[in-house]
């Protein structure tokens, strides 16, 4: 797009006042717990593209302050360089060449888990610098930013729509629900210590028998967030985790799918990019208090016991009974 | 081709095709029985394989096909040729339906038709022959191969993806075996989202494809003389071997009861599909009935054809005769506990009598 264009794009979008600035812009996102599916996705067109469906996390989030000033861009902590990028790229996108000022980011998403710290740093950076000066970012536009920050994001700024989204491109594939039908968590990091730079991994290469294999489990999440079956967006998460185990192992996969399976659990998803497994549990079923403290019993007994138990509806953190 | 270099390829659908025939129409029969019907169940497969080709550069803008089919593959590649602006050659039998051979001249299909049967390996050894033979003299042209190529199981994850869409959760799987294609990719694809799902294949007596000695065949488009590749043995569960009487029967009740007019293999299906879901009411079942009826008015839809078959009885059995072992199938409907073995494995457990003595010891 030739610079006027853009300019005129941006200032439309300032605000009724002109580049009218607040003196702290606001930001925040909450973080996810891996995906329920991930794999490679034909368009309308049959072009194939790398996508996911983030299973959402509230329990945890990122914040980001944004005070403007002229002159550089200076970000607290500074290592978070991507967070900087994104708030360097948002300024650049309204407009604003030579804007800077001061951005602060705080995140309670732990990092390398594959829990979205890094895009949620990023989101949380883009919306303050755009709330600092009044600009109402859509998602579509957030995911953009992020992806030229970061090369591959998760899906959060979309927050709890179901979407198939396309990590390396920041576009939605297809929308498939205003949510989730919500589900109960209980969460293992199954390589505590070890970090997975989730960028930094080589994407999945999928031989051609699961390139197709997607399709259905595609088809039956579009039926398991149409009807609210969480039974079958179980099964979608056993089968994504299972073709994940190929690419990223996760140690004592099969040793979580037993105990998942045994004590009543709908299935188990992975961070894809990640270490964190869920076990998920139906919040409708009179049964599930029981299952989950049987479930977390049996994880404490091969030295894995669960980090976090939630409900995707929810933001309050139920202690493992 | 690795998965980047897939992922740069156009897929389907940028060429033309029949993407709304593909895929077959959802029907309900009872409670928990489903029945899946095609148009043409080959389309899909045929499509798919050929879109592989083109995209890896086996078949070229305007290049020649050349296949060995009398049947419906040889249908669906024929009206894929004609919409893609390919050659196609098709290697035959005179046994090839009149009507058929005609359909396939009007979509510009070059048939051979090969006037005798090997003494050792009859048609289908003399076909091969000849296909390797047409081959020889196209150089660059594309054999599809549909019992050996991957890409056909590969191409029913649609099938699998719209039953997964549309019914959800599924029980029980049931349908024809001939090059193993569908039921083997189908099979595969469902039981990644469902470990349990339980597998019945309906092959047809004096098939070889799950164990049987070789030999004539009446009913055609299930059964096979010799062993596909394609055909994933440890996929299924339960073996029926049904009988050309049977098959025809329940193909004209498919139709009197439900109105869904279809072909002999659909009959089949039905047949094997209605009674297990008869005989497990609280479990839902789906059936894939591969093609439509219209081919078969003169036979399967023709009362005194089919008074005149051999061993005509005109009553449909109620349930299978279960046998020891794919040796003790008889003429009629037998069944097999298969138990997601390969072939070798069944084999080599011979008889129902070296069974016995096997279970004794």
């Amino acid at each position: 797009m030739p610079g006027d264009v853009i300019s005129r794009f941006a200032s439309v979008r300032l605000g009724t006042r002109g580049n009218q600035r607040k003196e702290n812009g606001f930001g925040q996102v909450n973080g996810h717990h891996g995906e329920i599916l991930q794999g490679v996705f034909p368009d309308d067109a049959g072009r194939l593209h790398r996508g996911l469906v983030t299973l959402p996390c509230n329990i945890v989030s990122s914040t980001a302050v944004f005070r403007p000033a002229p002159g550089n861009l200076v970000t607290v902590p500074d290592d978070k360089l991507k967070a900087a990028e994104a708030a360097r790229l948002t300024l650049d996108s309204l407009g604003l060449h030579d804007q800077g000022g001061h951005l602060t980011v705080e995140s309670t998403i732990p990092v390398g888990l594959g829990m979205g710290s890094s895009t949620a740093d990023v989101v949380a950076a883009i919306r303050a610098v755009a709330d600092a000066h009044g600009a109402a970012l859509g998602a579509d536009e957030v995911a953009r930013l992020a992806v030229r920050a970061e090369t591959a994001s998760d899906s959060i700024m979309h927050g709890d729509l179901a979407v198939l989204f396309t990590q390396r491109e920041g576009i939605v594939l297809e929308h498939l629900g205003p949510a989730l039908p919500p589900l109960e968590v209980l969460s293992v990091n199954t390589a505590p210590g070890a970090l997975v730079d989730t960028v930094k991994q080589p994407p999945a290469d999928y031989d051609e028998w699961e390139v197709q294999a997607f399709r259905p489990l595609r088809g039956m999440l579009r039926r398991a967030i149409r009807t609210g079956d969480t039974a079958l967006l179980g099964r979608v998460a056993t089968a994504s985790a299972r073709i994940s185990q190929r690419h990223l192992p996760k140690p004592a996969f099969e040793e979580i799918n037993g105990i998942a399976a045994s004590a009543g659990a709908l299935g188990i998803q992975v961070a894809h990019s990640g270490t964190v497994v869920g076990l998920l549990f139906d919040p409708r079923n009179p049964a599930t208090a029981r299952h989950v403290a049987e479930a977390a019993a049996r994880l404490d007994t091969i030295g894995l016991p669960p980090a976090r138990h939630f409900r995707t509806d929810a933001v309050e953190v139920r202690h493992v009974a | 081709m690795s998965l980047e270099m897939t992922m740069s390829q156009p897929q389907s659908r940028e060429t033309r095709g029949f993407p709304d025939y593909e895929l077959p129409r959802l029907v309900r029969l009872t409670d928990n029985l489903h029945g899946t019907a095609f148009f043409l169940m080959k389309l899909l497969p045929a499509r798919h394989m050929l879109d592989r080709a083109a995209a890896d550069g086996r078949l070229k803008p305007g290049g020649t096909i050349c296949e060995t089919t009398s049947g419906t593959f040889g249908l669906a590649l024929a009206m894929l040729a004609a919409v893609r602006g390919y050659k196609l050659i098709l290697v035959s039998d005179p046994a090839i339906d009149e009507h058929l051979h005609k359909r396939l001249l009007e979509l510009g299909a070059t048939l051979e038709i090969v006037e005798k049967p090997y003494e050792i390996g009859g048609f289908q050894t003399a076909r091969l022959d000849r296909l390797r033979a047409t081959l020889e003299v196209n150089p660059g042209s594309f054999c599809p191969s549909q019992y050996g190529n991957a890409d056909n199981p590969r191409a029913y994850a649609e099938v699998a993806e719209q039953i997964a869409e549309r019914l959800g959760h599924v029980d029980c799987l049931v349908g024809t075996v001939g090059s193993g294609g569908s039921m083997s990719g189908i099979a595969r694809f469902l039981r990644h989202l469902n470990p349990d799902l339980h597998v019945i294949g309906v092959d047809t007596p004096n098939s070889v494809v799950f164990g049987q000695p070789d030999g004539k065949r009446l009913l055609r488009g299930l059964g096979n003389s010799l062993v596909p590749p394609n055909v994933d043995h440890r996929q299924f569960d339960e073996i029926h071997w049904v009988g050309a009487a049977e098959a025809f029967l329940a193909t004209r009740r498919l139709h009197q009861h439900h109105a869904l007019y279809q072909g002999g293999t659909s009959g089949a299906a039905y047949l094997v599909a209605d009674w297990w879901a008869r005989t497990h009411p609280d479990r839902k079942v789906v059936t894939l009935f591969p093609d439509e009826g219209h081919r078969y008015v003169a036979s399967i839809y023709n009362d005194d054809w089919l008074a005149a078959l051999p061993g005509w009885t005109g009553v449909l059995p109620e349930a299978p005769q279960l046998v020891a072992h794919p040796s003790d199938v008889r003429p009629s409907w037998s069944s097999y506990r298969w138990d997601r073995r390969t072939l070798d494995k069944v084999l080599a457990e011979g008889t129902s009598f070296a069974r016995d003595l096997a279970e004794a010891a």
